[in-house]
């Protein structure tokens, strides 16, 4: 096309009746290719022989441990003795945790099934799909709900005295005040790096470490009655 | 050396026969064809696509995390299928069994132990890999539905766990369901009838062991592999594995595209 | 030419590749014997919850002379003849059915494909490969016959039976 003036598409009227395909091809672009073209490696032998040399190396750990370590087996099931403590396997000592301040209802369905319905659902936010630090735009309007969704949590947490959820809590909201604190210009790489964290990273790592806090507590922290215990001091 | 040489000349021989053609019919070679035909002509492994990208292959990306979920369940299957030829699913006779596995059954303690073994590494490694996969951004379209997938695979996980957790029939067993069960009749509205149907009965007992079992050993890991087939096709479909620099560039400068697309319309 | 310039190194790089691969090989085949070994051993039994083959059947005068009688729960017949007490196996030897004894017609007939036998297991008739077995009779010291079914006796010899 010779013309160097840009066009205007309009709908013609009758355009379901005739319709017609034209190509616009204005002065500031070209024809693109939509992916690059990347180096790329046989499947066989590539990606099987690491597949199977990380499942060897798990298979030789696994079994290593197995020769070392007995699986537990305690006494025939009696349903008219109940241990001291009773507790979950090792993955569910979080949630058991969690019964220990929270009726059934909450700590056993509410929690876990919102839970699982979020971690479903992270894809399919806008939010989450946007990679740019949380408050790097809008900073005063996030900081203000921040303020009011930390401290909202914070005080629900206090008044069920539910400290082991509470700690972490404190602990990520201090984190991400600092992060208010940086931008991109930030002295300190940390610093850089937390500017730069969007809400997912947030909401996750706070998931993360209240999943870490409580299973730890479960498994080292309780004993009998369910009652606080230090590790350290065998009973 | 000699021997050697005799020995590949006998593999060679073998692998030229016509039975051996007629189950292996692409043959061998390292030619890039016979390397993609290795893939794409086997039931199990056209799952793959023949080639991907190099960038997908270093650890620091994945930590190979979901390899290794895959490998875990496969120790499991392998190591419980064994098991399951000395163990009948009745109170009491479970727990003489699962004792009898430890102490009179030839390799019978090895087994029990890296089954449980084995499945706690799964749980775990199921938990890191999808963290593994979130905070690099894995999740994001187009692989949103992969990433549902993956969260049904770690339910399946879970349940997979704690059904095997009751076969034992120990008191760590006893107790650890009894308390889950009652967690399930907590739901409102159907609650009880949720525990009910669980266990087959109002507590646990023998017809709540047979059912764990059947879930454990039949429904529950069929299931598990239907979802995983699904998972590694969607990997593919989606465009392979994620690694930022390997998208599209539209995807990556999505935003700058339309903004200048936008001014050009005018 | 390059391979006529350096053909030892070409050689030696051919030769380190094809080590490894045979070692890999080697240690895998290694490992799958050792597999296959600890498998079998996994999968036969070493302890078996079934019943003793040993048997008691009580008190010799229990079994009058010129009398058959079976036992349905152990699958024995104890015999009562001129000789002494004896004991056959009461499983037919074509497929494993329960033989029966039929005073009537003087003999031991199976009821699944028709094999017949005389009272000192001999085979009159029928599919069945071999006699019906003597098995190993004895008394115990309160004087109890005991049946062992796991062994066998050679038929109609002086020591196959018990006197009393």
């Amino acid at each position: 096309m010779a013309d160097s003036k840009d066009f205007t598409a309009g709908i013609d009227s009758n355009a379901k009746k005739s319709p017609r395909r034209i190509v616009f091809i204005t002065r500031r672009t070209s024809a693109q290719v939509k992916t690059d073209s990347e180096d790329q490696v046989q499947t066989f032998p590539e990606v099987l022989f690491r597949a199977a040399v990380a499942i060897m190396t798990l298979a030789v750990a696994l079994v290593w441990i197995s020769l070392l370590f007995n699986a537990p087996l305690e006494g025939l099931a009696d349903p008219s003795h109940t241990p001291n403590p009773a507790k979950a396997p090792w993955y569910f000592l979080g949630l058991q945790e969690m019964l220990h301040y929270f009726p059934p209802v909450v700590a056993g369905v509410l929690v876990p099934g919102l839970v699982v319905f979020a971690l479903i659902v992270i894809p399919y936010f806008k939010v989450n799909i946007e990679a740019d630090g949380l408050f790097l735009k809008d900073r005063q309007k996030r900081l203000r709900i921040f303020y009011l969704i930390a401290s909202g949590l914070s005080l629900f947490l206090l008044f069920f005295k539910v400290y082991a959820a509470l700690v972490p809590t404190l602990i990520v909201a201090g984190v991400m005040l600092l992060a208010a604190q940086s931008s991109p210009q930030s002295s300190s790489a940390l610093r850089r790096y937390l500017a730069a964290r969007p809400l997912s990273y947030w909401v996750m790592t706070w998931f993360l470490f209240e999943l870490v806090v409580l299973t730890a507590i479960g498994t080292f922290f309780r004993g009998p009655g369910w009652s606080w215990v230090w590790p350290w001091q065998g009973s | 050396m000699a021997i050697t040489k005799t020995i590949d000349q006998y593999f060679d021989d073998l692998r030229s026969t016509r039975v051996w053609r007629s189950v292996f019919r692409s043959g061998t070679g390292s030619s890039t064809l016979h390397r993609a035909l290795a893939i794409q002509q086997n039931v199990f492994l056209h799952l793959f696509s023949t080639k991907v990208r190099t960038r997908m292959l270093g650890f620091s990306a994945t930590w190979y995390l979901g390899t290794l979920t895959l490998g875990t369940f496969l120790i499991l299957v392998a190591t419980g299928i064994p098991l399951m030829f000395y163990y009948h699913p009745s109170a009491p006779q479970a727990y003489a069994d699962t004792k009898d596995l430890q102490f009179v059954v030839s390799s019978g303690l090895f087994l029990r132990n890296l089954h449980r073994w084995s499945a706690h590494a799964m749980v775990f490694l199921v938990f890191a890999h999808m963290f593994k996969v979130f905070y690099r951004g894995a999740y994001r379209t187009p692989r949103e539905f992969n990433w549902v997938i993956g969260i049904v695979l770690l339910l399946i996980t879970l349940l997979l766990s704690y059904t095997g957790y009751l076969l034992p029939w120990d008191q760590l067993a006893y107790w650890a369901i009894t308390v889950g069960s009652n967690i399930a009749s907590a739901v409102p509205v159907m609650g009880n009838k949720i525990h009910f149907m669980l266990l087959g009965g109002n507590a646990v007992n023998a017809n709540a062991l047979l059912r764990f079992y059947v879930l454990h050993c039949m429904i529950l890991p069929l299931t598990a592999m239907f979802f995983v087939a699904i998972h590694f096709w969607r990997i593919r479909k989606d465009g392979g594995l994620y690694s930022h620099a390997s998208e599209p560039a539209t995807l990556r400068t999505n935003a700058a595209i339309s903004d200048s697309t936008a001014t050009e319309a005018q | 030419m390059p391979d006529e310039t350096k053909p030892a190194s070409s050689d030696n790089a051919v030769d380190r590749r094809k080590f490894f691969a045979k070692l890999g090989l080697g240690s895998l085949t290694i490992a799958a014997a050792g597999t296959a070994a600890f498998a079998y051993q996994f999968l036969e039994p070493n302890v078996l919850y079934e019943p003793s083959p040993v048997v008691n059947a009580g008190k010799p005068d229990r079994y009058p002379l010129d009398s058959v009688t079976l036992d349905v729960n152990s699958g024995i017949y104890i015999i009562h003849s001129q000789e002494g007490y004896f004991s056959l196996s009461a499983v037919c030897t074509h497929l494993g059915c329960l033989t029966a004894w039929k005073p009537e017609l003087n003999l031991i007939a199976c009821p699944c494909h028709g094999s017949k036998f005389e009272r000192d297991g001999k085979k009159i008739e029928g599919p069945a490969p071999r006699p019906l077995p003597w098995k190993r009779i004895w008394l115990n010291d309160d004087g109890d016959l005991l049946v062992d079914r796991s062994t066998d006796v050679p038929p109609l010899q002086r020591d196959s039976f018990v006197r009393v």
